[in-house]
């Protein structure tokens, strides 16, 4: 197949007036782990809520999912496409049971794949991965869960979707160690299972820590809306021990 | 004679009254001076109900003449669902003709606490109607469905007497419906739940769209009784609804849910009202409204506590979702708490909604409608929670739906 890879070039976003994002290369390629890294408010969750379609954003540049024009579509069909993010902040929706979401989405990403029974038996394969407790199915979407729980479910639609393309922002946040493992767990198991081992993962954090339990290929740091600096994952270390400033003046530099 | 059409005249209802007054089983129920002294009282309560919403565009008292066209009917209700040994079902007539043990201390009991214009032209030209009674410790499994289907061009007063003898419980469903439009109906339903019984009571109004309709329930506790009413209107051009809740019973607790959802140019006007007349007491209510196209609605919500209840507790909350720009929902919540040992909450929102939610539902492949329409399903759920039978609850979902596609 040509042209695979989630490819974004001199994407520039601002909102309200503000450029967040000046310009931003980077190449998720198929079957390979992407770290992306940069401080508070550097544009990390901007660039993947654009991704994914926010509206409200004003946008040039161009994104593409295995050839397919992203920012010509709306969220849902990238979705359909193979596109998931895993949101730092996901919305909780009342009334809306887990169980009844899962099923529609996967319907509406993978229609009519599965029998009913199969795919009650994958949803509870994926929550065992991911150690939660069947009684989540019964609760309403991200209604009164805790940060953590949040989290979790994020990683139990990102199973259940299986997309092609993920991004997860700082999935990794607000995880206790046993629910980081689990998480590494469950994604460790995606690359291994047949249909999603081609996943291409763009994993936004703060801590090198999600990356001994899922290690990355390459490492990006992004800066004030740029990224200023690619490594492999020993990157990730150095900037551990180091922090940004010295990357913060490769940024003003290249302005 | 009991079916003669009304004549086309401006005293419609006097003439309706004539027809009634031929009529010796109704007479039996209510005599013809109680109709009267009702029937005054139909006409001196102002037609725009007591404080009008601000998008109500009918006027009430042009009724009268729009409705001259109507026949009337008696409400005739048919009986399904739950038995039990000595649970009495029956039309009113039959039941005072009977001499059915409870019908003539209970009758009329509840609704004196719940006055109101159609109450009261419900209590002038009441004619059929159902009466349950559950006697004393007997516990109804399967719910009792009493359903009115109103005919074609037909006024008619539903009139259901619903009474629970001290620790028995049981659950109605009361439907409202009719094959045809432009029909009129207005209902009474009252409770009289005596010491420790349990009445749960869920009324679905499904009347065609060019129906007008109003309903006044009215429930009496007593020592340690609990009712709980659900109510979904959903049909008819424009209804008119009204739940009252008259605790006067140490410890008895009561609960309404009620929802609606008015689209096109449906308008739904709702009245709660609770009043603890007794101390450690308990009352919820929640209410899950939303309209869309031209929808409108007004809630008026009312809670009472008076100085020298004690130990009370209630609660109030009212959300209000608005689909459409030109949809409306007024909401009303008034607590007169005048007891300070008690514990009374109300919360009121009225939103559009939430876009956030709307994309994050998106990202995860459902269209824009798909996801509105969940979130809009969701946000009636706990609404939806206190109907009674998966069954119903999932009749009303597809209801909903409907509303939302509309
Ligand atoms: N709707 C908005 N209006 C104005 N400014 C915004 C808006 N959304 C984001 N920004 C700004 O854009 C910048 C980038 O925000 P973004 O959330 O992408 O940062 P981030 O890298 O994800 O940070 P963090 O590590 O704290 O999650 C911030 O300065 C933020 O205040
Ligand atoms: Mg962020």
């Amino acid at each position: 197949m040509p042209d695979r890879g989630l490819r974004i070039s001199g994407l520039r976003v601002s909102v309200a007036g503000n450029d967040i994002l000046k310009g931003i290369d980077l190449n998720v390629e198929p079957g390979r782990v992407h770290a992306l890294m940069g401080p508070n408010g550097s544009g990390k969750s901007t660039l993947a809520l654009a991704l994914a379609g926010h509206p409200g954003y004003e946008i040039s540049g161009s994104a593409t999912l295995d050839g397919l024009d992203l920012l010509a579509i709306s969220p849902d069909k990238r979705a359909r496409a193979g596109l998931f993010l895993s949101f730092q902040y996901p919305a909780a929706i009342p009334g809306v049971k887990v169980s009844s979401f899962l099923q529609a989405t996967r319907q509406a990403v993978k229609p009519g794949d599965l029998p009913p029974a199969k795919f009650r038996q994958l949803v509870m394969e994926k929550m065992d991965l991911l150690d939660m407790d069947p009684s989540f199915l019964g609760r309403y979407l991200n209604d009164g869960f805790s940060g953590g729980e949040k989290k979790r479910l994020e990683m139990l639609q990102l199973a259940v979707l299986a997309p092609k393309y993920a991004i997860l922002d700082e999935t990794d946040s607000g995880l206790d160690i046993d629910a980081l493992r689990a998480v590494g767990e469950s994604l460790g198991a995606m690359r291994k299972d047949a249909a999603t081992k081609e996943i291409g993962l763009l994993i936004i954090t703060h801590y090198p820590r999600i990356l001994q339990h899922i290690s990355a290929d390459v490492v990006h740091i992004m800066v004030d809306g740029r990224i200023v600096k690619e490594g492999g994952p020993e990157l990730a270390h150095t900037i551990e021990r180091e922090g940004y400033d010295s990357l913060r003046e490769v940024a003003a530099v290249s302005v | 004679m009991s079916e003669a059409l009304l004549e086309t005249k401006p005293k419609l209802w006097e003439s309706a009254l004539e027809t009634i007054v031929s009529d010796d089983g109704a007479l039996r129920v209510s005599s013809p001076d109680t109709r009267v002294a009702a029937l005054d009282r139909y006409r001196i309560t102002t037609a725009n109900r007591e404080r009008p919403g601000r998008y109500w565009k009918l006027d009430l008292d042009a009724l009268d003449e729009r409705l001259s066209n109507l026949a009337m009917a008696p409400a005739r209700a048919n009986f399904s669902g739950g038995t039990a040994p000595a649970l009495v079902l029956c039309d009113l007539e039959s039941a005072i003709q009977g001499d059915a043990a409870g019908f003539q201390s209970a009758f009329g009991r509840a609704i004196a606490h719940a006055p109101g214009k159609y109450a009261a032209l419900t209590q002038a030209l009441q004619r059929g109607g159902a009466f349950v009674h559950i006697p004393a410790d007997v516990c109804v499994d399967e719910p009792i469905v009493v359903t009115y289907r109103a005919e074609n061009r037909t006024a008619s007063f539903p009139y259901t007497l619903i009474v629970a003898d001290r620790g028995s419980s049981a659950t109605i469903i009361e439907r409202h419906e009719a094959d045809d439009g432009n029909v009129f109906v207005s209902g009474i339903t009252e409770v009289i739940a005596h010491d420790s019984s349990a009445i749960m009571h869920a009324a679905v109004q499904r009347l065609p769209e060019d129906a007008i309709a109003f309903f006044t329930r009215s429930a009496l506790l007593e020592r340690n009784a609990h009712v709980s009413w659900s109510a979904a209107e959903l049909g008819a051009h424009l209804t008119g609804s009204t739940i009252f809740c008259a605790i006067e019973g140490l410890g008895a607790a009561s609960h309404i849910a009620a929802l609606f959802f008015p689209h096109g140019e449906q308008h739904v006007d709702f009245i709660t009202t609770t009043d603890h007349l007794a101390g450690e007491s308990q009352s919820r209510t929640v209410i899950k409204s939303a309209a869309t196209g031209n929808g409108q609605a007004r809630y008026l919500g009312n809670i009472r506590i008076a100085a020298t209840m004690h130990g009370c507790d209630a609660s109030l909350k009212d959300d209000a979702l608005l689909l459409s720009p030109h949809a409306h929902i007024d909401s009303v919540p008034a607590l007169e708490i005048a007891a300070n040992d008690v514990k009374a909450f109300h919360g009121a929102t009225v939103g559009a909604l939430d876009d956030e939610s709307i994309f994050y539902m998106m990202t995860r492949g459902l269209t824009r409608d798909e996801a509105e329409r969940m979130i809009t399903l969701g946000f009636f759920e706990p609404a939806l929670d206190h109907f009674p039978t998966a069954a119903l609850r999932e009749e009303l979902r597809q209801e909903l739906a409907r509303k939302i596609a509309s």
